[in-house]
C-alpha cells in the first residue's frame, strides 16, 4: 500500500487501536487534519485549549490503562501542551503527543509558529522522536507506543515537520508487527532470590505495612496485591496515586498516608518494622524528613524503575520487575506457606492500629449535620457525594484542599477510579481529565470534584463538554479563596493572606454553566446538600455544575509538621499537634 | 567528593547527546569535562554485539566520556538515570556497568 505521510501517521494510530485523538488544529498540522477528516475509525475531540487536550488524553489513559493520544500544531499549540505533558510524566501516564512542526527547510530560521518542541519537552518526556523521513513514520509510531506503555510508563512526543505530511508524496506503507529497540530493555520478571528474601522478611516481621502506590495501578496489579494480603493480612496504606488499588472499605485499609494522610496510616508507617513499598517512590509528601522516616523499618521496594529504588530511602531488599509479576511470584510462594500467616500473627499490631484509629481517625459522619446555622463543611460535601453516588463513580479532581478532602473521604474500592494530578499538582486537571474518562466510559458516573480556583484554569472545556454531550457532574467546593495557600498562610505566615482572594470577581458558576447549555445548581446550606447532590446525579444526559458554598475557614487535617518532622509529627486540628 | 569518570556507549543519533547533558543539569549534577566520538573501530565492542545479538556498523554508535565531581552516594543514582535514557546501550563507572539495563559488577567499557 502506498500512502502519504499524513495518512501514514493516521493509519499507524488506527493500527495501534486508537479510539480518540484529543487535539487542536493549526497551520503545521493541516495535512494531518486532512487525513483525520478522511477516516472513520477514530474520533477527534476538539478541545478549547491544548492543555485541555493533554489532560483529557491523560484522564482517558488513567481510566483505561491505554495510552492517550494528543494532536497539536507547532509553536503555541505545542507550548500550550507542556503543562499536561509534565503532569503525565510526573505520574508515569502513557501518552502519545504528536506535534506539527514547520517545514524541514525552515527549521532553525525562527519561522512563523516555530518552536523547538523536542528541546522544550525533553526533560518532561520519557522519549521523543523527530520524523526525518516519511518512511520512518510507522516504525516511529510503533516504537513510541511501545516506549510509552512498557517499563515505567510515560509520555512520548513525535514532532513532524509539515513537508513530511504532504499528501502528494507517496511511499510504501507497512505497519510493523514487532518492535525491538536494541538499547531499551525494561525489567519484567524479578530475580527469584529477591522473592525468597521478601518472604523470609515477612515471616520475621511483627509490624509490617504494605505501602502501595500508582505503580501498582499502572502494572494492573490490584488483584495480585489483594491476593497477597489474603495470605499475610497486613495493614495496607495507599499513596494519593494508589487509592483504589486496595479496597478503601477493607478492614485492613489504613487510608492514605503522607502529608494529609490519616493518623493511623502515618503512625503505622513510623512504627513499622517492615515496609513493603509496592510501585511507590518515597515522594517528599510521603516521607516528610527522609532521615527520620520509619526509623525501625526494613524496606522492601518493588519497582520497575531502577532509578526509583534507593533514591530517597535506601532499600534493604530491591525487587526489580513488573510489580504484577513480582507479586505473582510472591503469592506463589506464600500459597504453600499460608499456614504461617494465621489470622493472629499480627494481632497485637492490628490492636495498636485500632487504638490509633479510635484516637484520631477521620470522622466520616460529618454529612449527617443538617444544622443550617452552621456553614457547609467541605468534608461533608465530599462525604455526601460519596453516599449519593454509592461509592462507584469515577472521580477526577483538581489540586488543593478539595483534592485532599476527596482523597480522604471518598472511599475507592477499585483502581483507576480516582483520577488526579499527584506528582505535578496541576490545577486545571479535573474537568478535561473527566472528559477523557467519560468518553472511555460513557455509561459510568463521572464526577469532577474541584474548587473555584482550579476550575477556572480550564473552564473553557465546558464548551467541549457541550459539543460532545459529556454529562459529567462537576462539584465545585467553593470557599471563595485559594484554600490550600490560605491554609499555609494561616499556619506559617501569621494569617497574612497574600493574593488568595478574588474579592468580588467570581462569576456565578451555575449561570455560567447554563450559558453553555448545562444545568447549574447552587448549594449554600447543609439542608440542601443531600437533595442538591441527588438532583444533580439524577440528570443522566446533562452536565450539571453544582456550586457548593463551603466554610471558608476550614483546614485539611491531619497535616505533617514540616520542616524537620517525621511521620508521627502531625497537626490534628488548628492548634493541636501530636 | 572525588572526580569520577563515566563511559557511555549510545546510539549516534541527533539529540541523543542533549539528553545526556540535559539529564546532568536537570538532576543538579555538574559536568567537568565531556568527550564524544563516533566509533569507527568496533572491535572493542564485539562483546556487546555478542551479548545483545546485534551488529553495529561504523559510526552508528558513539562513545561518551564524562567527568563529574559528585558524592559517592549519588554515583549509583546517576548511573541508573543515564541507563534509563532510551538511546543509551551501556554505561560504566569504575565499579559497574549497565548493559542494556542489566547491571554487571565490573567496568566493561
Amino acid at each position: 500500500m502506498k500512502l502519504a505521510g499524513n495518512d501514514m501517521l493516521i493509519q499507524s494510530l488506527i493500527n495501534e487501536g486508537v479510539e480518540y485523538i484529543f487535539g487542536y488544529p493549526g497551520g503545521a498540522a493541516l495535512h494531518i487534519y486532512d487525513a483525520i477528516f478522511n477516516q472513520k475509525d477514530m474520533q477527534h475531540i476538539l478541545v478549547r485549549h491544548e492543555q485541555g487536550a493533554t489532560h483529557a488524553a491523560d484522564g482517558y489513559a488513567r481510566a483505561t490503562g491505554k495510552p492517550g493520544v494528543v494532536m497539536l500544531t507547532s509553536g503555541p499549540g505545542a507550548t500550550n501542551a507542556i503543562t499536561g505533558i509534565a503532569t503525565a510524566f510526573m505520574d508515569s501516564i502513557p501518552m502519545i503527543v504528536i506535534s506539527g512542526q514547520v517545514q524541514s527547510h525552515l527549521i532553525g530560521t525562527d519561522a512563523f509558529q516555530e518552536t523547538d518542541m523536542i528541546g522544550i519537552s525533553r526533560p518532561i518526556v520519557k522519549h521523543s522522536f523527530t520524523v526525518d523521513h516519511q518512511e520512518s513514520i510507522p516504525k516511529i509510531v510503533k516504537e513510541a507506543f511501545h516506549i510509552a506503555t512498557s517499563g515505567r510508563q510515560g509520555p512520548v512526543v513525535i514532532d513532524v515537520p509539515k513537508d513530511l505530511t504532504n499528501p502528494d508524496d507517496l511511499f510504501d506503507y507497512e505497519y510493523p508487527n514487532d518492535v525491538n529497540i536494541r538499547s531499551y530493555n525494561p525489567p519484567v520478571e524479578p530475580e527469584e532470590s529477591q522473592i525468597v528474601r521478601v518472604v523470609e522478611a515477612l515471616k520475621e516481621a511483627k509490624r509490617p505495612v504494605i505501602y502501595a502506590g500508582g505503580g501498582t495501578i499502572a502494572s494492573n496489579a490490584s488483584e495480585e496485591l489483594r491476593e497477597l494480603n489474603d495470605y499475610i493480612k497486613a495493614p495496607v496504606t495507599n499513596t494519593l496515586m494508589g487509592l483504589g488499588v486496595y479496597p478503601g472499605t477493607d478492614k485492613y485499609f489504613l487510608g492514605m498516608l503522607g502529608m494529609h494522610g490519616t493518623y493511623q496510616a502515618n503512625m503505622a508507617m513510623h512504627n513499622a518494622d517492615l515496609i513493603l513499598a509496592v510501585g511507590a517512590r518515597f515522594d517528599d509528601r510521603i516521607t516528610n524528613t527522609p532521615e527520620k522516616f520509619a526509623p525501625r523499618a526494613k524496606i522492601v521496594h518493588f519497582d520497575v524503575d531502577h532509578s526509583s529504588v534507593s533514591k530517597i530511602i535506601e532499600a534493604d531488599i530491591a525487587v526489580f520487575g513488573q510489580v504484577k509479576n513480582s507479586l505473582k511470584q510472591i503469592n506463589n510462594k506464600l500459597k504453600s506457606e499460608s499456614a504461617i500467616f494465621s489470622d493472629d500473627k499480627y494481632a497485637d499490631w492490628h490492636k495498636q492500629i485500632d487504638v490509633w484509629r479510635q484516637e484520631h481517625g477521620l470522622d466520616h459522619d460529618m454529612y449527617k449535620n443538617l444544622d443550617d446555622s452552621l456553614p457547609v463543611l467541605p468534608q461533608a460535601a465530599v462525604q455526601q457525594i460519596y453516599q449519593s453516588s454509592g461509592g462507584k463513580a469515577f472521580v477526577t479532581s483538581d489540586v488543593g484542599q478539595h483534592q485532599m478532602f476527596a482523597a480522604q473521604y471518598y472511599h475507592f474500592d477499585e483502581p483507576r477510579k480516582w483520577i488526579n494530578s499527584g506528582g505535578l499538582g496541576t490545577m486545571g486537571f479535573g474537568l478535561p481529565s473527566a472528559m477523557g474518562v467519560k468518553l472511555a466510559y460513557p455509561d459510568e458516573e463521572v464526577i469532577c470534584i474541584t474548587g473555584e480556583g482550579s476550575i477556572q484554569m480550564c473552564i473553557q472545556e465546558l464548551s467541549t463538554c457541550s459539543q460532545y454531550k459529556l454529562p459529567i457532574k462537576i462539584f465545585n467546593i467553593n470557599n471563595l479563596a485559594l484554600g490550600m495557600v490560605k491554609q499555609w498562610q494561616d499556619m506559617n505566615y501569621d494569617g497574612r493572606h497574600s493574593s488568595i482572594s478574588y474579592e468580588d470577581s467570581l462569576p456565578d458558576f451555575s449561570k455560567l454553566a447554563e450559558s453553555y447549555g448545562h444545568v447549574g445548581i447552587k448549594i449554600t446550606k447543609n439542608s440542601e446538600l443531600k437533595s442538591g447532590i441527588e438532583k444533580a446525579l439524577s440528570h443522566k444526559d446533562k452536565l450539571v455544575f453544582v456550586d457548593i458554598y463551603v466554610d471558608p475557614n476550614e483546614h485539611v487535617y491531619p497535616m505533617l509538621v514540616a520542616p524537620n518532622g517525621s511521620l508521627k509529627d502531625m497537626w490534628l486540628s488548628k492548634g493541636n499537634k501530636t | 567528593m572525588i572526580e569520577r569518570q563515566l563511559t557511555l556507549i549510545m546510539e549516534n543519533k541527533p539529540g541523543a547527546l542533549a539528553r545526556v547533558v540535559g539529564l546532568f543539569h536537570q538532576r543538579g549534577y555538574n559536568i567537568d569535562s565531556l568527550h564524544v566520538d563516533p566509533i569507527k573501530d568496533l572491535k572493542k565492542y564485539e562483546f556487546i554485539e555478542k551479548e545483545l545479538d546485534i551488529k553495529f556498523h561504523e559510526n552508528e554508535i558513539s562513545k561518551l566520556i564524562i567527568k563529574t565531581t559528585v558524592a559517592d552516594s549519588l554515583m549509583r543514582q546517576i548511573l541508573r538515570q543515564i541507563n534509563k535514557l532510551i538511546e543509551v546501550i551501556a554505561v560504566s563507572d569504575n565499579d559497574s556497568t549497565y548493559l542494556k539495563g542489566i547491571l554487571r559488577n565490573e567496568n566493561l567499557l
